[in-house]
């Protein structure tokens, strides 16, 4: 019990460290004017990241609570599940990355994406997939 | 002993299908809350369980069929 409580303050320190970078980046970008597609989509996705943890905080303490477990197994086979098809997924998802920046960069106005982006924008797919499978598989018969 | 008339069928599952849990729950008036508390698991597990769409492992079964006093064959429909 005690260390299910334990993994849940972590999470949440974990959580708010990460909302204040946010902000803080948030705040940088408005202030020096900066605000576009790449810093929008670099802002919102952490934040969803954060909504969801809030989410996922807050039941798991409720239920820590109640005397029920962090984890059983059905919510680690969930959570394998979706780690698994979300790796899958980002295979694809960083060769399309490399495709477009081959073939795509530079025509039509589109800018080359640097080093950064691309690890960013292949990281940040794999999160979106890990959540979007998790959902998926926790509707589902698994 | 014709040992593929003893087999399940293709595709079958433990919990896939129904179960007597909801219905034994309430013999024993027990809560959802009460029943994932005693076999060590979280209320989802249960609810998703009662509901045909989680298939259990072997120990998930045997523990709440020693919850409930039954025995896996009586708590799962095959």
């Amino acid at each position: 019990m005690k260390k299910d409580t334990f993994r849940v303050i972590l999470m949440a320190i974990i959580s708010v460290a990460l909302l204040a970078t946010i902000s803080l980046y948030g705040y940088m970008v408005i202030s020096k004017r900066e605000v576009d597609l790449g810093s929008s989509i670099a802002f919102i996705i952490p934040l969803l990241i954060v909504v969801f943890m809030a989410f996922f905080i807050t039941r798991r303490y409720r239920d820590i609570k109640q005397g029920m477990p962090f984890e059983d197994e059905r919510s680690k086979r969930i959570m394998t599940q979706a780690a698994a098809k979300a790796f899958y997924v980002t295979l694809y998802w960083l060769l399309a990355i490399s495709w477009f920046e081959e073939f795509f960069a530079g025509m039509f106005g589109v800018e080359h994406l640097d080093a950064g982006k691309t690890v960013g924008g292949g990281i940040a797919g794999m999160a979106l997939a890990w959540f979007a499978f998790w959902f998926y598989y926790n509707k589902k018969l698994v | 002993m014709n040992i593929k008339e003893d087999m399940p069928a293709k595709g079958g599952s433990a919990s896939g299908g129904k179960n007597r849990i909801k219905e034994l729950r309430a013999k024993y008036n027990l809560t959802q809350e009460d029943l994932a508390r005693k076999a060590g698991v979280r209320r989802e597990t249960i609810v998703f369980l009662e509901k045909g769409k989680y298939n259990p492992s072997l120990k998930l079964a045997h523990d709440i069929a020693r919850v409930l006093g039954v025995k896996i064959d009586d708590l799962f429909i095959f």
